[in-house]
């Protein structure tokens, strides 16, 4: 029997590649492990609801707030409301400056006359409580980040925060090191994550540009409607 | 934006429907050569002669929503004054000809539905359980 199993295996080498694992399996044999071979492995969407997500609940689609459609009059009205809000605070982005390393000087030449800030309406404050923005650019440190708060809190409603440089965006390289918050959304609310080590100029501007975008969705008197 | 005559003679040049779209996105009146249109639907047009340098290419979005990332690769090229003819003309420019190239451009997905999202595909560090109570004697 052994003699014919081991030919069927010769033959089985011959004919199958598939089948090819068979002598192999004399040595799992003396493994304590139980096998699990891939085939017995069932995939997530395999069984029962194949809409389900990875926490097994029941798939919903959420439309995006900008993906949403307008419904009665009172919200087309308010649209228009929230465009002309929108394009005010869009059109005067006033930033904190945060500039804690490197990457502040990348944000300094965004404001020089090749890619001119100005031009968007983006003038630097020295204050908080005249800055719409923050701009966090550079490593920040366990020991800044309380001032980071106080910051943060100091500036008016509407704010926003865009974490420049791989430092602010989660440690980048000094993420092991014993004295460097991890991420500076890990004090404050982020919204713009801007990659780069530093980023360049454009890419800070492109990540306005996309601040921006952001504002431009926000529903500011429809939300205030719907409450 | 210069001057008002460059501003009305430009706008005599490309008529009104075409400045009023340019007000609206650009803030100028440019006139220029049309070169292509792009996969997407972007329009390019050039105007070396009396533009001022590096505003010479100019780029008519088609979605209202732009983004510099629609711009294709090669005119992105073309756009950035790396290359001197557009990819419609040049042969190197051309797209889908490399093997490792992406059947059609992707933008930037962030804030939709393809917008990046992380995730783990390592084995969770804490395991729930369900809690059985010994039923008491």
């Amino acid at each position: 029997m052994f003699s014919s199993a081991r030919s069927a295996a010769a033959l089985a080498l011959r004919v199958k590649p598939a089948s090819a694992l068979i002598p192999y399996r004399s040595i799992a044999a003396i493994s304590s492990s139980s096998s699990k071979p891939a085939s017995a492995v069932t995939a997530h969407n395999a069984s029962g609801n194949p809409s389900t997500s990875v926490t097994g609940k029941p798939r919903r689609e959420v439309p995006l707030p900008s993906q949403e459609e307008k419904k009665g009059a009172m919200q087309y009205a308010l649209t228009t409301l929230d465009q002309i809000a929108n394009w005010a605070r869009q059109g005067s982005l006033w930033p904190m400056t945060f500039g804690l390393a490197c990457c502040a000087v990348e944000m300094m030449h965004l404001s020089t006359p090749r890619y001119d800030q100005d031009r968007l309406g983006i003038i630097f404050r020295a204050s908080p409580r005249q800055s719409d923005v923050m701009i966090v650019a550079g490593t920040l440190t366990n020991k800044m980040a309380p001032a980071l708060r106080q910051v943060y809190d100091q500036m008016p409603d509407p704010r926003w925060v865009v974490s420049m440089g791989s430092c602010a965006n989660g440690g980048g390289y000094y993420h092991y090191s014993y004295s460097v918050t991890r991420g500076c959304d890990r004090i404050v609310p982020v919204d713009i994550y801007v990659p780069g080590c530093p980023p360049t100029s454009e890419a800070l501007m492109y990540g306005i540009f996309q601040l921006q975008k952001k504002m431009r969705h926000t529903k500011i008197t429809r939300m205030w409607y719907r409450k | 934006m210069s001057t008002i005559l460059r501003t009305l003679r430009n706008l005599y040049r490309v008529g009104l429907r075409d400045a009023a779209h340019q007000m609206q996105y650009m803030g100028d009146t440019k006139a220029g050569t049309f070169i292509a249109k792009d996969k997407f639907g972007n329009k390019y047009y050039e105007n070396l002669e009396e533009e001022l340098p590096l505003r010479t290419r100019w780029v008519d979005y088609k979605e209202k929503e732009f983004d510099p990332s629609q711009i294709e690769p090669g005119w992105h090229a073309w756009i950035s004054y790396m290359v001197d003819k557009p990819p419609t003309q040049d042969p190197i420019l051309q797209t889908g000809v490399r093997p490792w190239e992406l059947p059609e451009h992707r933008p930037n997905f962030t804030a939709s539905r393809g917008a990046f999202k992380t995730y783990s595909t390592v084995k969770p560090k804490i395991k729930a359980w369900t809690p059985e109570a010994a039923p008491r004697a």
